[in-house]
């Protein structure tokens, strides 16, 4: 009993405080999610109704087609995640893997640019993609391709940069094996490393389409039909309103939004954390 | 098992081919749209596509061409579009191109008559050229006019309608709207008298106007029409009246201006000493923001490393934080810390001030970027906690080494050499986390009576932002060179950092 | 291999080329376009799919985003190329995109001034050319909760001792709080409750360009009146947040509420007890009145729409007939005189209107943004923080507030 308690109460301990840590402001979203008033403040800790007239507003408004963002973020999350790890992890390989001149500044110049303060980039991207607009409407600003080309652009550095330290990991001689088999760089790749590497590639995009899932002051310029918003901006209707704030639908709709994230997470919890153990160790 | 030659290849090309097909129909409508530059660079990426892809020469090209083309395109252009505004004078009132501020100042330099005039007006066609159809009510005067001269009318040679506006006369042909969109005849300047003319104001009203000032192109001056004096060219995107250095037309344009932003970063008082504060705070803010996330990360990474009871439920609800839209949970703290009405509060029986006094509101933007965080490094830490070969361990603790020993001189160095590309990618993260900083606290408080311009918790990404974009004087330039400051800074800090990585490798 | 691509390449360009080079003939632009937010947007839509000929012969488009702040965002950035002919915006964004060449001026006929008042037109014009038409109108009042207090309060000192007898006993939060427009816009009739406003106005109708506030009176009846000692004694908040909510709830008996939400608070069940805030000598405090506005812009010249859309600015947006059928969904006051007076007045518009009527001033952004560096809007909030939360002392605090609204009165001369 007592080496039970030497071993493993501190252990309960720490998980029980951070779950609590966790959980308690995401318990307030609840309450005003189910709260009629939709209040953000806290008038009482314990639920006095459970409303459903939050959820009733993002279902069955006519102006706020939230199924239809919900679909958005997905289609257009699930694109980039899975569009930027294919390009980002050719790049991660020939930089781990591949001998030629200037890599080491290839990959100090991919750090320096991801440390680039990108909020002025808000008005370069605008005049591009306004200019785009000109003479590809499909593509330019005010599309969602439009978008996730700025988007797939954007997490080129990070993604690359996770995904570089990830290949490190994996060991060498599975893949020189095959070079000597005689296989040119190209078959390496598509037949040994990414069959290998599948497990941190679906990490690292996973990642990616959180970061997607949330933007939302590129996809706010971008995406001005109501039809054609994600659930980040969609939401934002809820809030910084020119007059008033409407709490409620706007947790509801977060909670909704949270669901599938969530669902891939728990699901593929072993996965993820193998995925970020054979990625982060040196082999 | 390997797929090789024809198949291979018929694919490669059918995918370039594609492609390629698809970008050079962007180049030539960029091409005839006028966008040269994007016709260029589109022009060089379908060269470099089936270049790299058809040589046997550009093995990694292979690999880093579609990364490069997205990265130049989204990115690294952003970046050089950045580096070019720093060196304007670009800010409120000094916006547009020159050439777009001289026409608005033409445009603009239209002076009523002194009553104002305005007549009803019928838009149409008089002896082949455009015309309108005039009336001015109050007189009971109706008149036709052309660029050139006015036809004035009697009142019975004009069909009026109910409110005594003439509609039609013998040899006026009125012009529908799509002839009117078609045409030039809403934008001429038709005849009034020698000094004035009447424009088309709306579709109904014609406004009676006089030019003010004329454009000299030869000299680049503006002269003014009614009293002669001259606007020049300061030098700095204004057009000035050199008698009286505060009389300037309006809209100015933006000017090269070199190096002006970023010596005011240094001379201007105003600008430079913010902006020491800020970027202090930004280095303690991202440093102890990897320092809290990391540590309580580990924390429970260590704490939950064996298989006890509950550990997947614990694992479920620790990963919660990380789910859920981070745009909502920020705004959720920040109503959890209202002074009044806040839980935090409520829970604590205080009535602290959070968000208005600086060192409670920086507290809280460290405590909520705890929360955001600590989850990803609680999951990448368990992962290669896992991954430490169990043999290293025992070795140690055979040695004689006690758990805490094992832990400081084994594990821990293991994992920071392991987790450090990630950990300076954090740093990296939260030195621009802009989106905390604004949703939370948007910066504040700040001492604005005091003459502050930057807030407590303001990072230098959101004072940059609020330089660019946020008050009603927005000034891009200093914005864009306070970024490229910025980068110069981060650049250098994590480059050291990525040396000192190494060097901690070399020593395992 | 190779031969046989670059003989498909070859062809693919041509067929690239000569498909990019059927151009199309330039067709005369008969589409109006207008920007507006979350709000307004869906609601002219809707207005306009019942009647949209407003300018025969021209289509309208709008163009609806996401919420104010990103319609901003859009419009600081938009160019000719995807911009639009009009924007349905705040009042205070005139003076910046006029600065940036980004609006074109209208002019009125007498007939079309006569439709608004001159007032509405302040907000709209910078350097004496107008920019917009007032669409709807913007401004607050405060209500009274009767089930904590039975009759209007008389004067700022009676709500004061209200508060303190009953703060124990009825669990109050505050006392009086500002649920809408916020700690600057909104917070004004506190301001001028207590002695400061921000600017004066001659007989005439004019703004007094001499005279500001006397910050040793408006501070004195800040301590007497919001502070205890060196504390805020509770009355008054320094935020906003949760005002709303908390008044909702019973635990404030006063709010300064905006008129954009009264609906919120007669679905609670409230009497519309609508009145300015009384002031500590027999004044009341004017609250701010703004507009928001149908700005023109510059591009709609460059599309080759300019003279249509001001004709819709004029036949729709300024027009009874045209306020009538879009407040009819937006449910906001409408600015237009004859459509204030023709929509089904309900008794919370009556309440804001007769409580502006008693007690407001219009909102000048020339002088109110800033000109001298800093703005009213962040120097008014700063002060309650300053003397409510951080205890500095209230008379020090208003002098330099007092100097900082001085200097913009000022610096907006040339502007007025």
């Amino acid at each position: 009993m007592t080496k039970w308690f030497r071993e493993n109460l501190w252990r309960h301990i720490t998980g029980t405080v951070m779950c609590l840590f966790a959980l308690f402001p995401l318990y307030l979203v609840l309450l005003s999610a189910f709260n009629e008033s939709g209040s953000l403040q806290v008038t009482s800790f314990l639920p006095r109704e459970i409303s459903f007239a939050n959820f009733d507003v993002l279902f069955n408004d006519e102006r706020i087609p939230y199924l239809t963002w919900m679909k958005n973020s997905l289609i257009i999350s699930g694109f980039v995640a899975v569009a930027s790890v294919v390009i980002g992890a050719a790049s991660a390989f020939a930089f781990s893997r591949l001998k030629f001149q200037g890599k080491k500044f290839g990959i100090q110049l991919l750090l320096l640019i991801q440390m680039f303060p990108a909020i002025l980039a808000l008005s370069a991207l605008y005049v591009i993609m306004e200019r785009v607009y000109k003479f590809a409407p499909g593509l330019g600003i005010g599309t969602q391709m439009g978008l996730v080309l700025v988007y797939l652009g954007g997490a080129m550095g990070v993604n690359i940069w996770l995904l570089k330290g990830f290949v490190d990991s994996i060991p060498a001689e599975l893949d020189e094996a095959a070079k000597i088999d005689g296989a040119s760089a190209m078959q390496t790749y598509w037949q040994i490393f990414v069959p290998l590497a599948a497990p941190v590639l679906a990490v690292v995009s996973l990642l990616s389409f959180i970061g997607t899932f949330n933007e939302f002051i590129l996809a706010r310029l971008f995406l001005i039909e109501v039809e054609s918003r994600t659930v980040a901006v969609g939401l934002q209707q809820f809030i910084g309103g020119q007059y008033s704030e409407n709490w409620g639908p706007f947790a509801a709709g977060s909670i909704i939004a949270s669901i599938p994230i969530v669902i891939i997470f728990l699901s593929l919890q072993k996965y993820i954390i193998s995925g970020l153990t054979a990625g982060s160790v040196k082999g | 098992m390997l797929i090789r030659g024809k198949v291979a290849t018929t694919i490669k090309v059918a995918i370039v081919a594609l492609i390629s097909a698809l970008l050079l129909t962007l180049t030539q409508s960029a091409f005839a749209k006028k966008e040269y530059v994007i016709a260029a660079f589109l022009a060089i990426a379908i060269f470099a596509i089936n270049f790299t892809y058809f040589s046997k020469r550009t093995v990694p090209l292979k690999f880093f061409l579609p990364g490069i083309l997205l990265l130049s395109a989204f990115v690294i252009t952003p970046i050089l579009y950045t580096v070019v505004m720093s060196t304007y004078n670009y800010k409120t009132g000094n916006y547009i191109g020159k050439e777009e501020a001289i026409g608005r100042i033409k445009a603009l330099a239209l002076e009523p008559d002194e009553n104002n005039s305005a007549f009803d007006i019928v838009v149409g066609k008089f002896q082949e050229s455009e015309a309108i159809l005039v009336s001015d009510i109050e007189n009971k005067a109706y008149f036709i006019s052309t660029s050139e001269r006015r036809f004035e009318l009697l009142s019975d040679q004009v069909e009026l309608d109910e409110n005594f506006v003439a509609q039609r006369v013998n040899g006026f042909t009125p012009l529908d709207a799509s002839e009117i969109a078609s045409s030039k005849a809403a934008t001429v300047r038709y005849f009034y008298n020698k000094q004035y003319f009447i424009t088309v104001e709306n579709l109904n009203v014609g406004a009676v106007f006089r030019q003010s000032l004329e454009y000299l192109p030869d000299q680049d001056i503006f002269k003014s029409l009614i009293n002669d004096s001259i606007y020049r060219d300061n030098g700095n995107g204004n057009y000035v009246n050199p008698d009286d250095k505060s009389d300037f037309l309006e809209p100015g344009w933006r000017d090269p201006a070199w190096f002006t932003n970023y010596v005011r970063l240094v001379s201007d008082e105003r600008v430079r000493d913010p902006l020491i504060s800020v970027f202090i705070w930004t280095v303690v803010f991202a440093t102890l923001t990897v320092l809290t996330q990391f540590s309580f990360g580990l924390l429970l990474a260590l704490a939950l490393n064996k298989p006890i009871r509950g550990r997947r439920i614990y694992r479920s609800i620790l990963v919660l934080p990380y789910a859920m839209p981070s745009v909502m949970s920020i705004l959720i703290w920040g109503g959890m810390f209202n002074t009044e009405f806040g839980a935090v509060n409520e829970i604590l029986g205080s009535d602290i001030a959070w968000f208005q006094d600086p060192t409670f509101a920086r507290f809280a933007v460290i405590l909520v970027n705890l929360w955001l965080g600590f989850p990803y490094f609680y999951l990448v830490s368990s992962g290669s906690l896992q991954a430490i070969p169990s043999e290293l361990l025992e070795a140690a603790a055979i040695d004689g080494a006690n758990p805490r020993q094992v832990f400081s001189k084994v594990t821990l160095p293991l994992l920071l050499q392991i987790l450090s590309p990630l950990l300076i990618a954090s740093f990296a993260f939260n030195f621009n986390n802009f989106n905390l900083i604004y949703l939370l606290t948007g910066g504040g408080p700040r001492e604005q009576l005091d003459g502050e311009i930057a807030g407590s918790t303001d990072i230098l990404i959101s004072y940059t932002y609020q330089i660019a974009f946020g008050s009603n004087l927005q000034d891009l330039g200093l914005a864009s060179a306070i970024s490229v400051l910025i980068f110069f800074l981060v650049a250098s800090i994590s480059l050291y950092g990525v040396r000192k990585s190494k060097v901690l490798e070399s020593f395992t | 291999m190779k031969k046989k691509f670059f003989r498909g390449f070859a062809v693919l360009a041509t067929l690239a080329l000569a498909a990019g080079l059927a151009v199309t003939p330039a067709q005369a632009n008969t589409k109006i376009v207008v920007w507006a937010d979350e709000s307004r947007g869906p609601n002219l839509t809707k207005t306009l799919a019942t009647k949209g000929d407003w300018v025969p012969g021209y289509t309208v488009t709008i163009k609806s985003f996401a919420n104010f702040d990103a319609l901003k965002d859009a419009i600081d950035k938009a160019t000719a190329t995807t911009g639009p002919d009009i924007v349905v915006g705040a009042n205070d964004w005139v003076p910046t995109l006029a600065k940036n060449g980004k609006l074109a001026p209208l002019t009125l006929t007498a007939s079309q001034r006569a439709r608004f008042s001159a007032s509405q037109f302040y907000d709209l014009s910078y350097k004496k050319k107008l920019y917009g038409i007032p669409v709807d109108v913007n401004n607050v009042a405060m209500i009274y909760n009767t089930k904590l207090v039975t009759s209007a309060p008389k004067s700022f000192g009676e709500m004061v001792d209200y508060y303190k007898a009953n703060k124990t006993s009825k669990s109050l939060k505050a006392g009086l709080c500002v649920a809408g427009g916020g700690m600057s816009w909104g917070a004004h009739s506190v301001f001028s409750a207590l002695g400061a406003d921000a600017y004066y106005f001659n007989p005439n109708g004019t703004i007094n360009k001499s005279k500001s506030f006397n910050p040793n009176e408006f501070g004195a009846n800040v301590k007497k009146f919001l502070m205890d000692g060196k504390k805020s004694n509770g009355f008054f908040p320094a935020t906003d947040t949760g005002c709303k909510d908390n008044f909702l709830a019973g635990s404030v008996p006063f709010a300064i509420i905006g008129n954009w939400e009264w609906n919120d608070y007669k679905a609670k069940g409230f009497t519309m007890n609508l009145m300015p805030v009384p002031g500590t000598s027999g004044r009341s405090g004017n609250a701010f009145g703004s507009v928001s506005g149908a700005l023109l812009t510059t591009f709609a010249a460059s599309n080759g729409v300019e003279a249509a859309a001001k004709s819709l600015l004029v036949d729709f947006f300024g027009s009874t007939a045209g306020q009538v059928a879009y407040q009819l969904n937006e449910k906001r006051p409408p600015a237009e005189k004859g459509a204030a007076s023709d929509a089904t007045v309900t008794d919370g518009q009556k309440g804001f209107g007769a409580s502006a009527a008693a007690a407001s001033v219009p909102q000048v952004g020339a002088i109110l943004n800033g000109p001298s560096g800093k703005s009213y809007w962040d120097s008014a909030p700063a002060y309650w923080t300053a003397v409510l939360v951080d205890g500095k002392d209230a008379v020090t605090e208003a002098k330099k507030l007092a100097a900082i609204w001085r200097a913009n009165l000022k610096a907006a001369y040339n502007d007025l």
